[in-house]
Parts: structure tokens; C-alpha cells; sequence
């Protein structure tokens, strides 16, 4: 398994392949700034909750990575993960019906972690395989599972996310996409644990 | 698929009690679990639900730890080391917000099953007919040889109240498919199975292949042309090797709104199964969320154990604009093949096939 590109959007910025692309560290709306930056026309963005969002950029990023030679409409799979599920757009939910008195339609449609992967799949017309885990911890062992059982079925191209936004205001959106290949397992779960490490400066 | 996988029922909790008997005699008297609840939903209207008055506080926890506590087996894999555990839930336990709303569940997981990895699945209602499907992947990659799948959903004001502000709640008891339906019927309910590599008791079925499939149309309505749930149904029929002319029931998603049940019948219509037999249990055991997918796949195992069909609770008129073979009554059939189907939020679809074996 090939790790050929991986993302990392952050509160301090957005980087591509371990190199920063927008500082935000001084941006008071750093992920509509980040947007306004990538030069997309995608209105709906401004639509999207936290998760959507950071997915939305850190996947635009990725996109110049994805093999041509692929049927990404079909054999794409998406696989991502997270602590915390909605828990930032479901304590909002919860606000909208007990302090005001007026539970929210635009919010409960966002209180289910898998709305990122619908979104990115609207975004981008693709109608493959999606999966969405909730983990304790980023760990690397997993995805390359998950990946390898996706790939034994058919799937050709892997997509993979830790996206968490929790109420207490930690946020972060690590992508990366895998292809089937000879190295072994074991170097694509280094090579990912080492990534993380890097972005998060651990 | 080269190998093998089987797999069989463990346990199931719902208003309609904790035994297949008790479920199976439900099934066959038309008998629903669903009830008006006063002051249930937003500013104390009254709703109806699907819930397990028996119940009282800690709706989710109480809901895991009576369906865990009614598995009736000695599982040899807990010893050996090689299963793990599968939770499909959308929401987990929502009373622990603004904490982590799964804490709970990996702790309750782990009273019972100390040794085994716990992976959660939370992908909104297709959630338990992908975690089999995972679980399936899983014993073919060999790395277990069983995995236990729950599915698991509490009702809740959360989502009450979320579902009554999409307009999306029936103001009686859902109607699947019928022209008069006006939306679903919360319910709850704990269903587990077990799926392994070796056939471990007599009511086990093959599991002969699975799928899922995005609309990429929108993040809360269905698709118009059903395109998800046609690709998910063709990658299933292709893994498995088997077509439209081998199904012998279908155990649909009809949540009983208007749009999903509609987009159910064009994806049918367009992949052969518009003859099929068919039914939504919607309309017994309520829309159940995460825990649907695995609560509907148990009493297919049982349809198929029984050969017979249970009729679709709720549906007198047809009210979908292609035509499909709705259960009306009670039949008894050979019921060798069966398609699961789900679809959700999020643009999701899923499908899986069970065969009986010889």
C-alpha cells in the first residue's frame, strides 16, 4: 500500500504533502479564509459544519493526486474516523431546542458524522463505498486494514480521514489517499503514524 | 467470494420483546410495536414511538447491556481471542453529551467481552447493514474468525425533536409504501449477530456478499432516480455472483417518508426486483436507526429459517409510482435468497445477500 498525497488543516493552517500552504495562525475565520484562498466557486460551503469544512479544503488540496487512469466515480472509497462524531454540531442541536426553543433543521441534518463523506461524494460526483468508524486515538493499523479490505473487493483508490471537531475547540483534518502497491503493510502504518506525529508537532 | 462466511442471530430486544419467538409471533399476528407516547416530542406533543416501556432511565446503556445480557450462547472465539466486536449506532448514548456520546458503549462492550477489539460504526441509517458487511471483510482478510455485530439505537428528545423540525415524523404509525404515508415512527432496539467463519449453529445462513454506494445528490434527501441504492444493488449482485432472478424476498428500508419510499421503487423498478416480494419493517419495529439494519437482517434470517414471508405493516394502497410485490398477508414460500437494502442520511446506501446453504 502507496500513500500518494496526504492533507493536514488546522486552526494555525493548511498543509499539502508536509508543507504549509496557508498560515492562519492569525486569521480570526480561518477556514473561510482558507477557502476564499483556494479560489473555488462552492457556495455551499458556507453551509457546511466545522467537519465539512476542513474536509472540503483539505480534499480540493488532494484532488491533483487522484490517478487519472482510475474509475474514481465508482471504485473510490472514502473511510474515515474520528473521536467525537458530530459532538460540535449536536451540542449546538441541543442549544437550539433547550435555549431557544426552536430545535434547528439546518443544524440536525449536520449531527451525524457521515455527512462529511456525503458532502465530499456531492462535491465530486463520486458513488463509491463510504464508511464512517468512531476510534479512541488516530491509529494508523486500522486504515491500512479497513484500506486492504476495501482493496481485496474491488475498490482501487482509497481516501482516508481523521477529522475531529470537539466543543472544547480542539480541530484538525488529516487526509490521505492510499493505492494498493507492494510495500507492506507494516511501512504504510509508520509512514502514517509519523505523519500525524509531524503535523500535530509531537 | 472463495471462503465461507455464516451468519446467524444472537439476540434481539425491542418493544416487541427479547425472543424470536416472541418477535416471530408478533411478525405473524401483524402485531406492531409502535404506541402513540404523550408529551414525547417537541413542547409535549404526542408522538408515535416504537419504545420499550419496560425502560425507564439511561434509555441507551439499559437498551446494550439487556440486549448483551440475552445472548443465549457460549461464543468460543471470546476465549480464544480472535473476535471482535462491531457497534453500529448513530448516536450512541446521547444523555452523555456535551461529553463523548460512545464512551459508554465501549465500556459496557468490554464488561462482557474483555479480550475482544470494539469497533464502532456510525455511517447515519445504513450503519448495521455496513457493519456485516465490514465484518464479513474482516473474516476474509483473516483477521478474526467471528465477529459480533450490534446494532444498537435509544430513542431520544434529541432525535424527536430533530426529525419533527425536517417535517419527517408520521402523526400515527408509519405506513411503508402506502399512498397515504406521511413520514416515519421513531423506535429503538438492541439486535446482534454473530458472523463467522464456521457454522456454529443450526439457524446460521451464508452471507454471500455486500455493498454500499453514495447517491452523491444531497446530504438529507434521497436521490429522485435511486442511483445510489441501483449501484449498491449491482456491486452486491456482481461480489456475489448472483441477479435479480434469484431473490426471493427483499427487505427494503421503507422509512415511510414520501420521498425515500418513492426512490426506493424507481431503484427496484430499474434493477428487476419490482416483482420481488417485499416488505418494510418499519412498521413493527419503528425506524430503529443504527440498530435497524441488523433488527431487519435477524427477521430475515428468521423469514428464511420459517420460509415465510411476513407482510408489510401499515400498507393498504400503493403509493410509489413503480409498482412493486408489497407483502400483503401471511404466505408461506421457500425463502432461500434474500437482498437487505438501507439507506440514510448522508447520500448512504447499503445492500447485503444471505443464502441458505445447499
Amino acid at each position: 500500500m502507496r500513500v500518494l498525497a496526504h492533507s493536514y488543516v488546522c486552526p494555525n493552517g493548511t498543509f499539502l504533502n508536509g508543507k504549509l500552504i496557508f498560515d492562519t495562525k492569525a486569521e480570526e475565520n480561518p477556514l473561510k479564509f482558507t477557502y476564499q484562498q483556494l479560489g473555488t466557486e462552492y457556495p455551499k460551503f458556507y453551509k457546511m459544519d466545522v467537519l465539512s469544512k476542513m474536509a472540503f479544503i483539505g480534499t480540493e488540496l488532494l484532488l491533483p493526486f487522484f490517478p487519472e487512469s482510475l474509475d474514481t466515480e465508482n471504485d473510490l472509497q472514502l473511510l474515515f474516523a474520528n473521536a467525537s462524531s458530530s459532538q460540535h454540531t449536536d451540542n449546538q442541536f441541543v442549544d437550539s431546542y433547550e435555549k431557544l426553543h426552536n430545535p434547528s433543521p439546518s443544524l440536525f441534518v449536520y449531527t451525524l458524522p457521515n455527512i462529511v463523506t456525503g458532502e465530499l461524494c456531492i462535491r465530486y460526483k463520486w458513488y463509491g463505498e463510504n464508511c464512517f468508524f468512531i476510534e479512541k486515538q488516530f491509529n494508523a493499523k486500522n486504515y491500512v486494514e479497513w484500506a486492504q479490505m476495501g482493496f481485496n473487493k474491488g475498490n482501487t483508490l482509497c481516501l482516508c480521514g481523521w477529522i475531529e471537531a470537539k466543543t472544547t475547540g480542539e480541530q484538525e483534518c488529516f487526509l490521505f489517499l492510499l493505492s494498493p502497491s507492494r510495500e507492506t503493510q507494516t511501512s504504510t502504518e509508520t509512514e502514517l503514524s509519523t505523519l500525524i506525529k509531524q503535523y500535530r508537532n509531537e | 467470494m472463495n471462503k465461507s462466511v455464516y451468519i446467524q442471530y444472537l439476540s434481539l430486544v425491542t418493544p416487541l420483546g427479547t425472543t424470536v419467538e416472541q418477535h416471530l409471533e408478533a411478525f405473524r399476528n401483524g402485531s406492531s410495536g409502535i404506541r402513540i407516547a404523550e408529551k414525547s416530542g417537541f413542547q409535549d406533543s404526542s408522538l408515535p414511538l416504537a419504545k420499550r416501556t419496560e425502560i425507564t432511565s439511561n434509555r441507551y446503556d439499559s437498551l446494550l447491556r439487556e440486549g448483551l445480557e440475552n445472548i443465549q450462547m457460549t461464543l468460543p472465539g471470546n476465549t480464544a481471542g480472535k473476535i471482535a466486536v462491531i457497534v453500529s449506532s448513530t448516536k450512541g448514548n446521547l444523555d452523555l453529551l456535551p461529553e463523548d456520546a460512545f464512551s459508554s458503549t465501549r465500556t459496557i462492550i468490554r464488561q462482557f467481552f474483555p479480550e475482544a477489539p470494539v469497533f464502532i460504526i456510525s455511517n447515519a441509517c445504513i450503519s448495521g447493514v455496513i457493519a456485516i458487511n465490514t465484518a464479513a471483510d474482516y473474516l476474509l482478510a483473516d483477521t478474526y474468525d467471528q465477529v459480533l455485530v450490534t446494532g444498537i439505537d435509544a430513542i431520544s428528545e434529541f432525535v424527536s425533536y430533530g426529525f419533527q423540525s425536517l417535517f419527517a415524523l408520521s402523526s400515527e404509525a408509519c405506513k411503508p409504501f402506502d399512498k397515504s404515508r406521511n413520514g416515519t415512527t421513531l423506535g429503538e432496539g438492541c439486535g446482534i449477530v454473530l458472523v463467522s467463519k464456521e457454522k456454529m449453529l443450526n439457524h446460521a445462513v451464508l452471507y454471500k456478499g455486500g455493498s454500499s454506494s453514495n447517491d452523491a445528490n444531497h446530504i438529507s434527501g434521497p436521490s429522485r432516480t435511486g442511483e445510489g441504492l441501483v449501484r449498491s444493488i449491482e456491486r452486491t449482485f456482481k461480489r456475489s455472483g448472483l441477479s435479480a432472478s434469484d431473490i426471493d424476498f427483499i427487505s427494503a428500508h421503507g422509512t415511510a417518508t414520501v420521498f425515500n419510499d418513492e426512490m426506493e421503487s424507481i431503484a427496484f423498478g430499474r434493477t428487476q426486483l419490482d416483482r420481488a416480494p417485499l416488505n418494510s419493517m418499519k412498521g413493527y419495529f419503528g425506524h430503529t436507526l443504527g440498530a435497524a439494519g441488523i433488527l431487519e437482517t435477524i427477521m430475515s434470517i428468521v423469514s428464511m429459517e420459517q420460509n415465510l414471508l411476513f407482510p408489510n405493516l401499515g400498507f393498504s394502497e400503493t403509493g410509489i409510482s413503480v409498482p412493486l410485490n408489497i407483502i400483503q398477508h401471511l404466505e408461506s414460500r421457500e425463502v432461500k435468497t434474500v437482498l437487505k437494502t438501507a439507506s440514510g442520511f448522508g447520500g448512504g446506501n447499503a445492500s447485503l445477500i444471505l443464502q441458505k446453504e445447499g
